[in-house]
């Protein structure tokens, strides 16, 4: 596994332009092109604003800015989730003429959807400002909170592109479950108000990104440190990276076979 | 410089890939999917020396492809082994790796650098290349605009240019007009001698022209090896027996 690790880390040249080329692509042909990469973000924002506060009525003075957080941080998830099901069967010209460490190509979906996260905060910086969102020394925790969220998504994504280059039927499956975790998050709904008090817990145990989200709203809006549960999903991320290496590498060779 | 002694490579006939996705759930289901087995290449075994041309001539489906591959590193063998001493550049089925909404200059960065080149590499080749490929002001169009002969143009140049010890070309010859053939065949006699070539081609003319060894793969095994002229005459001489011509991709 370590040796799958500095096979990508020699090939990271080839990272950085898959994740560049694929990015320029992506927005060639659109009329707004770059503006896009804000747009959709603030765009994905309002439709959540008009369900949530307009039809239910719901959220408090900062829910906007909580609500938006959620949705950056879910987003780069969701997406780097579902590009990496087809990941590789969709480079299967490729991966037949050229040895590289499959890895990659999931991987290149994830960072995409970083800089995604990236532009949506430039969004978020005067959001935080406008909901005056209290900034402490907490804020800090933020760039451990993306460490985590990145090894974890890597983790995940390297699985779901193994098995969904081996059974199709992954790419329906995931859409629907990444459809249901999000409303089983606390995305667009508030933890302290939905869930009972004695099953918080539980919720909090069960639900990793849970967690996660509770804490990204802590340091960036609350201005307090991360929820103690931040330690399971941390905890989940770190196995699943490795089991996601460790499913990648014993099955590297067998890919190439069948796609 | 490239040895192979006794290489087998089998693949599973599976009508789906769900198998071995689920195998791991039951582990007795294994015997029961159990897909039928069958070797592409088998008892392969042949060395190629610095600085020779070698060329593959086969039916389709006779496991020529698969070998490039297996040279490659793309496919370990299940069977025997491969040896490579040197950097390997490959070129399969022309423009593969090509990203059709960018333009040829990005491809260029992107072809190269999947080869392994490094970024300082390609800027110092990039001009050589644009201007063997003869693609003008198409460069900075993107790739999709461009005829096939244009990409294959574009592939040939990356591919020569990529200065890797060993060259694997995969059927080359066909692409591009009369003009850039001849070019093309004039790069060709100028590496050969200095790289290892390794050519896999339906052209017969191009393997007698260039190749200083022939192999004739049939159905996964070598039937004939050697002095490039003899080999081509017995694989055509087998060709004609079968009834309906061999098919020419």
């Amino acid at each position: 596994m370590i040796e799958q690790l500095k096979n990508i880390w020699q090939r990271r040249e080839l990272l950085y332009y898959i994740v560049r080329f694929q990015m320029k692509a992506e927005k060639k042909n659109k009329v707004l092109g770059f503006v896009w990469s804000f747009l959709d973000p603030l765009l994905l924002f309002f439709t959540y604003m008009i369900l949530v506060h307009y039809i239910f009525g719901r959220g408090g003075p900062q829910f906007p800015v909580l609500l938006f957080i959620s949705l950056l941080s879910w987003r780069w998830f969701a997406s780097s989730l579902s590009r990496s099901v087809t990941s590789i069967t969709s480079k299967v010209g490729l991966i037949q003429s050229v040895r590289f460490p499959l890895a990659i190509l999931p991987l290149s979906g994830i960072i995409i959807g970083f800089f995604d996260w990236l532009f949506g905060f430039v969004i978020l910086v005067p959001m935080l400002f406008i909901f005056e969102a209290s900034f402490t020394v907490n804020i800090l925790w933020l760039p451990v909170l993306l460490l985590i969220q990145f090894v974890g998504t890597v983790g995940v994504c390297l699985i779901s592109a193994v098995l969904g280059t081996y059974l199709s039927d992954l790419s329906n499956i995931i859409q629907f479950a990444i459809r249901i975790c999000f409303y089983l998050s606390p995305i667009i709904w508030m933890v302290e108000e939905r869930v009972p008090e004695r099953l918080t817990t539980l919720y909090m145990l069960g639900n990793p990104f849970a967690g996660m989200l509770e804490s990204y709203k802590n340091v960036m809006v609350r201005g307090v440190p991360p929820t103690e549960y931040v330690i399971v999903g941390t905890a989940v991320a770190c196995v699943v990276f490795l089991v996601g290496l460790w499913y990648l590498s014993r099955n590297e060779y067998k890919l190439v076979k069948v796609i | 410089m490239v040895n192979v002694s006794d290489l087998g490579i089998k693949f599973k006939m599976e009508k789906r890939r769900r198998s071995r996705a689920l195998a791991f759930l039951d582990r007795s289901r294994k015997q029961q999917w159990s897909p039928r087995e069958f070797w592409a290449l088998r008892h392969v075994s042949f060395t190629v020396e610095r600085g020779e041309t070698v060329g593959i001539i086969g039916r389709n489906g006779s496991g020529k492809s698969t070998l490039l591959r297996v040279i490659a590193g793309i496919y370990p063998p299940d069977e025997g082994r491969v040896s490579v001493d040197g950097e390997v550049s490959t070129l399969f089925s022309l423009g593969t790796g090509f990203n059709a909404e960018l333009s040829g200059r990005d491809n260029i960065y992107l072809d190269g650098v999947m080869m392994g080149l490094t970024k300082m590499k390609i800027d110092g080749i990039i001009d050589a290349i644009i201007e063997f490929a003869e693609l003008g002001d198409f460069i900075d169009m993107p790739v999709r605009t461009y005829s096939s002969g244009m990409r294959a143009r574009l592939g040939f140049a990356i591919a020569i240019h990529s200065d890797k010890d060993i060259v694997l070309i995969d059927e080359i010859m066909g692409a591009g007009d009369a003009a850039f053939k001849q070019k093309a065949d004039a790069e060709m006699s100028r590496i050969i001698g200095e790289k290892t070539v390794i050519i896999v081609s339906h052209v017969i003319p191009t393997i007698e022209k260039f190749a200083s060894k022939a192999i004739w793969l049939d159905r996964g095994v070598i039937a004939a090896m050697g002095e490039p002229k003899g080999v081509i005459e017995q694989y055509l001489a087998a060709s004609k027996v079968k009834k309906p011509p061999p098919d020419e991709e």
